[in-house]
């Protein structure tokens, strides 16, 4: 049912298919990157296991997957950032062994990241062609002529005399292709390219790519976007669990759905069957909460509920959650938390009655990466392990011995750092320290982002649980999120609440995806 | 062939242990080589300087003073450095430790010493940690940088000091001489009898203990643990950082400002520029070398101090310049740095011949 209905709130975008793919394919023409057996380990994850991929010239091949596949990792190691356990690479059908990055490109693979690495100060044909200048003397007019002809060939719109650091970051991204091409790459991968760019930028990004693969260039592109593989791709290879489980010609694969199938296993939503809580008092109160970005904001939030946040990122979800979670003072308007005023309640913070907050930034807001879990478990529990001015760290260490064993963290080890651990692990003792404290009302942002599967289904369920004894804030971007968990869902565009709806209203419900972009009938 | 260096997933464990006595080693060879340049004989050199340091009653007693200025400094800078906060000021505290407490001893020179011993300490402590809490809320209200903050205030604290012993401080029988008068009895530092060694040596015990305390055993030591490592994390957990900062600014300027106060009282008995003897930036070596631990700290400052007393014994037996200390006490820092990155990582050499046979196997 689930499916159906996010089939009618978000009607799948319409990407022109493909008439036919780019270069006519022929199957006894070597591939120019062979990646045989491939194995990468880190520690006791192997991130790669046995994956053999031929990458042919002129083709566009989609390396799909969820959040923690191996895809990242499979092109670190073509790029040559990482060295594979096992295994080799076969450039033109020789073995290779890159130990740099420098090596990579020599060979003529390079790779767009989802982070630019431009030096914003300089001119986009000085990025282009740093580092290969020719001589002594820098000519800036040849060198813009350049970079203008290359730019030029491939379709890929830009100023060679621009600053960088005016650009949008589609331009910027352009400016990383170009960089490449102008080192004669034959092999190009893109690590979520479309991540950063508006929806225009990603059709003319998709332009250029189809020209780069017309002229004989080899493209790899990941993503975990459904259509966009299948606007693109010529082939399409599934990783899950750091295998290869499916390779397939995209003339193969007739639906989105299918494809979603391959690529998760199973079905995609999650059934997790949320039993009905009892609603207790108001724990959250906004009444008219103005300023900061935010308009005219009004929600109440029982004990027993779940309130989720939806829309489109960056239409004031931060502002209301640092205004909630205490970290910003509201300008305008009422913030009533467990009944009491805002200032009252932030000035004063009591043991028992307490608002958790489990933060969208695991790593730099919710724990200190270099302190271990002990350390770490303190950080919001302090106050119940003081005794005078001394801090009870044996009891500390068995509580985070319990906590880390109740909520299955791997290692179970409470000495190890914090940045040693997953990011579905790292999230399990966020969760686990939150609720240490029984709290009266949660502030989860984007809980299970970038978690696979298992870790998303964990955290779920705690988050259902813990409704029995708090009223919980859910902010996400992730609609099947906030469907599966939520009673209610407040959708919320430039920093107003433009409707609030009941998931069991499946008639409103279906507006959804109009109400996100600001439509209102 | 080819060298590549591989991050460890944690450091190793023995490394410490070893690397501070290899970076040891090198230096000293360093220093002999320095001294076979310059037509000097090395292993005399390292003899003279050994015996300056530690080779007697009377040269161990002079390292031992010596290493508690140091110490203080070098304790309170790593309670600055353990939040992060790169205080580079111990020597301007130290300073205006030394002037506040200078200001005690001549304003009460009849109070008895059971009185005017802890006024000075209270003076000392108070004037060096004001001096601190200047970058500390330049830092906190607008943003500025305490790097430069405290290099700068170094300078005025040092020309404040020199101000004043120039002037309106200056003994009318000094002949001239920028030197305060001789403090009265009751302000020396009662002596250990028989030795030099001074209620300094006590006053460090008590420091180091209490700092160890603090850092391991409170909340707030705990708070300011966090503070350095996640800064965001901290303001997270509801964290003051603004007072953490604060505070540790504070106690760094307190114990720096004892140890000018000692340096003033137990070596002098006046207040005069030559006080200024650099121990301020020696701590910072010191901490790092220590890594802030402050057992750790002690068993660096002694070796540091020692350092400094051979040097000048190296001085007058070889005629060697006065920079040498210094040369030999950056070497032993760069040297130990160097080292710790050496227990970070794993090293393997591959030759080209094995990675063309396993290319050709396979």
């Amino acid at each position: 049912m689930l499916r159906r209905l996010l089939d009618r709130i978000l009607p799948p975008r319409v990407f022109e298919e493909r008439p036919e793919p780019t270069a006519v394919f022929e199957a006894s023409r070597p591939p120019v990157v062979r990646l045989e057996r491939i194995v990468k380990r880190f520690g006791a994850v192997t991130a790669n296991r046995d994956i053999t991929l031929d990458i042919h010239a002129g083709r566009i091949l989609a390396l799909l997957g969820e959040n923690g596949a191996g895809k990242s990792t499979l092109m670190s190691i073509l790029s040559g950032r990482y060295h594979p356990d096992e295994g080799r690479i076969l450039v033109d059908g020789e073995p290779t062994r890159f130990s740099s990055s420098r090596d990579a490109i020599r060979a003529g693979i390079g790779m767009v990241y989802q982070h630019f690495m431009l030096v914003p100060t300089m001119t986009v044909a000085q990025n282009v062609l740093l580092g290969q200048e020719g001589g002594f003397l820098l000519a800036p007019r040849a060198m813009e002529a350049r970079v203008d002809a290359l730019a030029q060939r491939y379709g890929l719109e830009i100023r060679a005399s621009a600053r960088v650091a005016e650009l949008s970051m589609g331009e910027r991204q352009r400016v990383e292709i170009l960089r490449l091409l102008a080192r004669n790459s034959r092999v190009l991968i893109f690590d979520e390219p479309t991540a950063v760019l508006t929806e225009p930028e990603a059709g003319k990004l998709f332009d250029a790519l189809r020209r780069m693969a017309s002229q004989e260039k080899a493209i790899v592109f990941i993503s975990h976007k459904l259509e966009e593989v299948l606007s693109i791709a010529d082939e399409i290879a599934i990783l899950r669990r750091g295998a290869v489980v499916d390779r397939m010609p995209r003339t193969d694969v007739s639906s989105k759905s299918e494809l979603a199938e391959r690529m998760v296993g199973r079905g995609i939503a999650l059934q997790m069957g949320r039993e009905p809580a009892a609603r207790g008092e108001v724990v959250l109160e906004l009444e008219g909460l103005s300023g900061n970005g935010l308009e005219d904001l009004s929600l109440d939030v029982r004990r027993g509920e779940i309130v989720a946040v939806v829309g489109v990122a960056g239409n004031g979800q931060k502002q209301l959650v640092e205004t909630v979670t205490g970290l910003v003072p509201p300008e305008e308007g009422v913030v009533r938390i467990l009944g009491r005023e805002w200032r009252d309640f932030y000035a004063q913070p009591r043991w028992e009655e307490t608002l958790a907050y489990i933060p969208e930034d695991r790593l730099g807001l919710a724990t200190c990466p270099e302190l271990d879990m002990v350390d770490n478990v303190l950080l919001t529990t302090r106050q119940g392990f003081s005794r005078g001015v001394f801090l009870e760290r044996g009891r500390a260490a068995q509580t985070t011995t319990r906590l880390v064993e109740e909520h299955n963290v791997q290692p179970a080890r409470p000495r190890t750092q914090a940045g040693k651990l997953s990011g579905g692990n790292l999230q399990k003792l966020v969760i686990a320290r939150e609720f240490f404290r029984r709290p009266k009302i949660i502030v989860a942002e984007q809980p299970t982002q970038g978690l696979d599967i298992a870790a998303t289904e964990e955290v779920w369920k705690s988050l259902l649980a813990a409704r029995q004894g708090a009223g919980i804030l859910l902010v996400t971007g992730d609609l099947t999120e906030a469907l599966e968990l939520a009673d209610r869902v407040a959708v919320m565009y430039r920093g107003r609440f433009i409707d609030v709806i009941a998931t069991d209203d499946e008639e409103r419900l279906a507006s959804l995806g109009l109400l996100m972009a600001g439509v209102k009938e | 062939m080819r060298l590549y260096a591989i991050r460890r997933q944690e450091p190793l464990k023995w490394g410490s242990c070893l690397v501070f006595p290899a970076a040891l080693a090198f230096s000293l060879a360093f220093c002999c080589l320095l001294l076979a340049i310059q037509g000097k004989p090395p292993l005399t050199g390292l003899a003279s300087l050994f015996a300056g340091a530690f080779g007697s009653h009377h040269a161990l007693q002079d390292t031992l003073l010596k290493a508690v200025p140091i110490f203080l400094c070098a304790l309170g800078v790593a309670v600055a450095f353990r939040m992060q906060i790169w205080n580079i000021g111990a020597e301007g505290q130290y300073a205006l430790g030394a002037v506040g407490a200078t200001w005690a001893a001549l304003a009460f020179p009849d109070a008895p010493r059971p009185v005017l011993i802890p006024l000075m300490l209270l003076s000392g402590g108070l004037a060096g940690g004001m001096w601190a809490l200047i970058p500390a809320l330049l830092k906190v209200r607008l943003r500025v940088n305490e790097i430069i903050s405290t290099l700068m205030l170094n300078y005025i604290g040092i020309n404040f000091l020199d101000w004043l012993v120039y002037g309106a401080w200056k003994d009318p029988a000094s002949f001239g001489f920028p030197m305060t008068a001789r403090f009265s009895p009751s302000a020396l530092f009662p002596r250990l009898p028989g030795t030099r060694l001074h209620l300094g040596l006590a006053l460090c015990a008590l420091a180091g203990v209490a700092v160890w305390l603090w850092l391991s055993r409170t909340r707030l030591g705990y708070e300011v643990k966090a503070a350095g490592s996640g800064p965001r994390a901290s303001v997270y957990a509801r964290m003051d950082y603004g007072f953490l900062v604060c505070l540790v600014m504070a106690v760094c300027g307190v114990l720096a400002g004892t140890a000018g106060l000692t340096e003033t009282v137990a070596s002098a008995g006046r207040l005069q520029p030559s006080i200024m003897a650099g121990y301020g930036y020696t701590a910072i070596v010191v901490a790092w070398l220590a890594r802030l631990n402050p057992l750790s700290i002690a068993v660096a400052a002694f070796l540091l101090a020692g350092l400094r007393v051979g040097v000048e014994n190296l001085q007058l037996s070889l005629q060697v310049p006065a920079a040498f200390g210094g040369i030999l006490e950056g070497c032993i820092l760069l040297s130990v740095l160097a080292g710790q990155f050496v227990t970070g990582f794993r090293f393997r050499v591959e030759r080209d011949e094995g990675r063309a046979e396993t290319e050709g196997a396979a």
